[in-house]
């Protein structure tokens, strides 16, 4: 077992910095120094989460701070729990959160590449190349890089359904619901192609994409839903419908409760009848707030929440109950925008504005029950906006979580098509051809920059050679035979994992979208770049 | 400076706060907490299966037979493990029996996997083959084991019931209790708006009693509450009830927080006085003129008022639990009313919202007033009184009970059963052993092992029944192969009905001497079981971090 490792860099550079103070100037060695521990911690981080690349990946199992359990496969999700503390570290663990946000998915790779191309580095630092024109060169090999991929890519088009299928099944099948990709990968699609309107549309703001989590069942049962999946459940407790037909949505910002003086402030009674005129006062408050509701039709009444005052209290409850209005409340706040698109609802802030032109209507709003979990389902929904609802069921939370990001992770890859519609191979192929390309330009140039090539295009063998690895393969036999078929033209062949051998990936239908690799590359190439820059590192306060 | 860095280089571990384990050691290490876990309640299995006492920190005690309660109330520390016990938790709230089997096959599913891969054969690989063995399993659990109850007629209900309880606290009466279970679900059957015939289990109520043996427990339709009536001086019994069930207090009416009484007459403070008391006996009054003759609160009434209800000739239950008034408004048709008030913006009746009965009555019953509903209009209910010696056998009683109301539930929903005493486990066993030499892949390996694991649960049956194990499956799996490879129609196919006898230590018709499960508690325990092998096999690396620490309290030190 590894020792704990902790480290606290502050303290100890601290107490050593002034006794040294003086050596700082004269030690030659001491920015190489940096450089190499710099490079060593970030390397651990990406050998750390080598393991977990490609289809054949493991998982790994944290145990946080708070003695939470979380499993995962997903780069970014493993390396924000992890806690890294050396800062050189953290500057990877930040990369695969860029890759997150901008490709989705991928974040594995990113880091298992940025891992490589410092090893490169290190390498062409002791061979007493100057770490800025390591990093010019490798960023011009990266630039390089990019157009062979553009060069190899294919193009695609969002009416081919059975591409992004495709693309949408490569990503889930790293994850633990890979045998679920075939429920998953069409809800993806579909749930993308939903939001997104116009082909023209070069982006897709997933937020219109809800995925609704509940325990029980297995992940088979997960389902696209026609309409929308609110998170909260109907109130029932004073007798309320749960079931409503032809239903008229109205979303309310406001609190059927009574109104409670401030602090300062005191109600003052001094006769017994003013008693009666508060509590009725009380009544015909809710009263007549309730019947404004019912009077512009509306008869499913969605309540935001609110921290000042309740919601709703069991009297407003029981006039809704008896006027069969359907009642949910602790709608989020950020919830709002998303329920306004998708219901065509608009929200009601204040009861006097309270008008139908405002609600929203579908043909059945309805609680149902499956597998111990309930849920309210709008269904044929007027006027819809762009919106998709998943529902995810799942044997247990570890299963349900690592499954919504997953979902995630495939939901990036279809959009990241919409953003930038092209394809690449998966299993490998695309790094070693941009290799191989590589190798060729290094050729052709001379100086450093030549050598930053060859060692950029080896660096970016990592790829193949890990997932061979995963996979239980021979690592040296698989890249040299892919090199070879390369070299003979082949440019989709790649490691066909299920069979163990080397496969047109094309053909295996294994395929990725091309931004995720491009911001792959440049992503990891600029972390690198930055590194190199640096020569020393300074605790501050 | 930079030195500092270089010592944690040399022990090429990550950056982190805190430890980290990776490769074939923490598989190892989850095996065998996963192994450990198993090991506790390995030997509760099965009709002869053994209890558990648990000791919590204050010395509260649980004895228990049960794999879910059993994990629940163990302290488990390692993440595998937890995984485990979750594992138990989810097949109890979605079956409700099989508890402790989905645990033990999922710790050797586990154990064997370790193996194979020790053995250089990728993780990967085994997880295929197991998802496939898991598929084909339940295939042909469905295909070929399952049966119709319709064929086997009602007796089958009883059958399961008998089979759960037998091997639980209350498998001495155990035909007394399985028939017991069987029609008070039989009672609370009811159509959903689809007309889909629900068996809502919490509908049966379960009184635990103290005293008296087991053998007098009872159960009537009807629905008991705990509570006596508010009253001594109320009648004992209302028959044809209208019952109201109310959610609001009738005591002395308080005005809200921020409402201040300011007065500066002693007249008026009378006045006020008897302001707060009137607004409740109004209240009184409109229940009584609207006929109400029981009402079940689930908040006080003061004693006052209680009399006037009493002199009205009315009922009165006070602090009912609101589940139980949920499920009496819902039985007798009325509503839960939270507040008297109606769309005019005063206070009444609606006699929409109450609801009838024929007999609302006080009974007593061992030292206790019990408060009895009986022929509601609208909905059936079922209750069942447990007697036992003391508190930890009437909660294992109920437990007990519990499993098998789920596992009649399950088998009336989807109508099919399965034979029981490892007949299901060994049929598998022998089909899945023929269908991995049909591959000719590694997953051929993964698939024998995933069949061998199963044959742990006729192993561990007749372990604890002190039973040679190793004769008994090898007797048991000749019957099967000997049924799978017969043709349909000869009467050998008939031994596949065969599971183990383990009070005789013999093999018999499971069938025939009513030893049933539900079908679907089978695949779905197959299911889970498999699925949390695979989440935990997929782990190679362990990462543990430090405590958070608490940050420090500056007030501390004062």
């Amino acid at each position: 077992m590894a020792a704990p490792t902790t480290i606290a860099p502050a303290r100890a550079g601290g107490a050593a910095a002034p006794k040294r103070q003086n050596d700082t100037f004269n030690q030659k060695d001491k920015p190489m120094q940096v450089r190499l521990s710099n490079i060593a911690a970030a390397k651990a981080v990406a050998d750390a989460i080598r393991t977990s690349l490609g289809p054949r990946g493991m998982d790994k199992m944290i145990e946080t701070g708070k003695k939470e359990v979380v499993i995962s496969n997903d780069g970014a999700t493993i390396l924000k729990h992890m806690s890294v503390l050396h800062p050189a570290a953290r500057m990877l663990v930040d990369l695969s959160a860029a890759q997150d946000v901008e490709a989705g998915d991928g974040t594995t790779s990113v880091v298992v590449l940025a891992g490589s191309l410092l090893v490169a580095a290190e390498k062409l630092l002791k061979k007493g190349i100057h770490p800025t024109q390591i990093a010019e060169g490798f960023q011009s090999a990266a630039v390089e890089a990019v157009k062979i991929l553009h060069d190899i890519s294919i193009p695609v088009d969002l009416g081919d359904r059975e591409f992004l299928l495709k693309s949408a099944t490569t990503s889930l099948s790293s994850k633990v619901v890979a045998q679920y990709s075939s429920v998953l990968a069409p809800i993806v699609v579909d749930s993308v192609l939903r939001v997104v309107g116009a082909a023209s549309e070069s982006n897709v703001d997933l937020s219109d994409v809800r995925v609704v989590k509940r325990v029980g069942g297995t992940i088979d049962d997960t389902e696209l839903i026609p309409g929308v999946v609110l998170n909260q459940t109907a109130i029932t407790s004073a007798g309320g419908p749960s079931r409503i037909e032809k239903a008229k949505i109205g979303l309310i910002q406001f609190q059927l409760s009574p109104p409670k003086p401030d602090m300062d402030n005191q109600v003052v009674v001094n006769d017994y009848r003013q008693m009666d005129r508060i509590l009725k006062e009380e009544r015909n408050y809710l009263l007549n707030m309730v019947k404004k509701i019912k009077k512009a039709g509306c008869n499913v009444l969605l309540i935001q929440k609110s921290i000042l005052r309740d919601a709703v209290n069991s009297m407003s409850l029981h006039f809704l109950a008896k006027l069969k209005i359907m009642a949910v409340k602790e709608v989020e706040r950020d919830e709002i925008e998303f329920l306004c698109k998708a219901t065509g609802c608009r929200p009601i802030a204040d009861i006097d504005s309270f008008t139908e032109d405002k609600l929203g209507s579908a043909d059945l709003v309805e609680e149902s029950e499956s597998n111990g979990s309930r849920i309210v389902q709008i269904s044929g929904i007027k006027n819809a906006g762009r919106t998709a609802s998943i529902v995810m069921r799942g044997a247990n939370q570890y299963v349900l979580d690592e499954a919504e990001r997953s979902i995630h992770d495939a939901l990036c890859v279809i959009r990241c098509l919409v953003k930038k519609r092209a394809l690449v191979v998966g299993g490998g192929a695309p790094e070693i051809e941009v290799s191989q390309r590589l190798s060729e330009l290094a050729k052709a140039q001379t100086g450093f920059q030549s050598i930053c090539f060859q060692a950029f295009a080896e660096a970016i063998e990592v790829i193949p050679t890990t997932l061979a690895e995963n996979c239980g393969l021979s690592p040296i036999s698989i890249v040299t035979e892919l090199r070879n078929r390369h070299a003979n033209g082949e440019k989709h062949a790649g490691i066909n994992v299920r069979k163990g051998a080397i496969s047109d990936m094309l053909r295996e239908n294994v395929i990725q979208p091309l931004l995720v690799s491009t911001s792959a590359i440049e992503l990891s190439t600029e972390t690198v770049r930055m590194l190199m820059k640096i020569d020393d590192i300074l605790a501050s306060r | 400076m930079a030195a500092i860095f270089d010592t944690n280089r040399q022990d090429s571990a990550l950056f982190i706060g805190g430890s980290r384990v990776s490769g074939q050691e923490v598989r190892s290490q989850n095996v065998m907490a996963a192994q450990a876990i198993a090991n506790v309640i390995r030997t509760s299995l099965g009709p002869v299966g053994l209890d558990k006492m648990l000791v919590d920190d204050v010395g509260d005690v649980t004895i228990s037979n049960d794999g879910a309660t059993i994990l629940q109330l163990l302290e488990v520390e390692h993440p595998a493990g937890k995984i485990l016990v979750k594992l138990a938790q989810q097949q109890d709230t979605e079956v409700g029996d099989g508890t402790t089997s989905v645990v033990i096959v999922a710790a050797e599913l586990l154990r064997r996997a370790n193996e194979l891969i020790k053995s250089h054969i990728h993780p990967a690989t085994v997880i295929a083959g197991y998802r496939l063995a898991c598929k084909e399993a339940c295939r042909f659990i469905a295909d070929q084991m399952a049966l119709k109850v319709d064929k086997l007629g009602q007796e089958a209900l009883v059958s399961v019931a008998m089979t759960t309880i037998s091997s639980k606290i209350l498998g001495a009466y155990g035909s007394y209790f399985a028939e017991m279970a069987v029609s008070a679900l039989s009672a609370v059957k009811t159509p959903d708006f689809r007309g889909k015939a629900r068996y809502p289990v919490n509908a049966v109520n379960v009184l635990k009693v103290k005293g008296a043996s087991a053998r007098e427990s009872s159960h009537f339709a009807g629905y008991a509450l705990r509570r006596p009536f508010c009253s001594a001086g109320m009648r004992r019994s209302v028959s044809g009830p209208k019952v109201a069930v109310v959610d609001f207090d009738i005591t002395k009416t308080r005005m809200k927080l921020g409402v201040q009484i300011v007065i500066d007459d002693p007249e008026s403070l009378e006045a006020i006085r008897k302001r707060e008391a009137d607004i409740a006996t109004e209240r009184v009054r409109m229940l009584l003129a609207a006929g109400v003759t029981a009402i079940f609160s689930t908040r006080g009434i003061d004693d006052a008022y209680a009399k006037m209800l009493a002199e009205g000739g009315a009922v009165a239950v006070t602090r009912v639990p609101k589940e139980d008034a949920r499920r009496i408004a819902k039985g007798t048709g009325a509503t839960l009313l939270a507040t008297l008030a109606n769309l005019d913006g005063d206070e009444s009746v609606d006699p929409a919202t109450l609801g009838t009965a024929e007999l609302v009555e006080q009974v007593r019953l061992s030292d206790d007033d019990v408060v009895v509903i009986r022929g509601a209009s609208e909905q059936r209910a079922a209750t069942v009184i447990l007697r036992g010696a003391n508190d930890y056998m009437l909660d294992e009683m109920e437990r007990s009970f519990h499993d098998s109301l789920c596992a009649v539930k399950r088998v009336l929903e989807s109508g099919a059963v399965v034979p029981g005493g490892g007949a299901v486990e060994v049929a598998v066993d022998i089909y899945l052993e023929s269908f991995a030499t049909t591959l000719a892949s590694r997953e051929q390996l993964a698939i024998a092992e995933f069949a061998n694991a199963l044959l742990t649960i006729p192993k561990q049956l007749s372990v604890n029944a002190a039973k040679d194990s190793v004769e008994l499956v090898a007797k048991l799996r000749a019957y099967h192969s000997a049924a799978q490879n017969a043709a349909a129609d000869s009467p050998r196919s008939a031994l596949k009905h065969y599971g183990l006898d383990l009070y005789d230590g013999k093999l018999r018709d499971s069938v025939k001497a009513g030893v049933l499960e539900p079908a679907m508690s089978k695949i779905k325990m197959l299911k889970s079981a498999t699925e949390a092998a695979i989440n935990i096999l997929r782990i190679d690396d362990m990462i543990k971090l430090l405590p958070e620490q608490q940050p420090e309290d500056p007030h501390a030190h004062m």
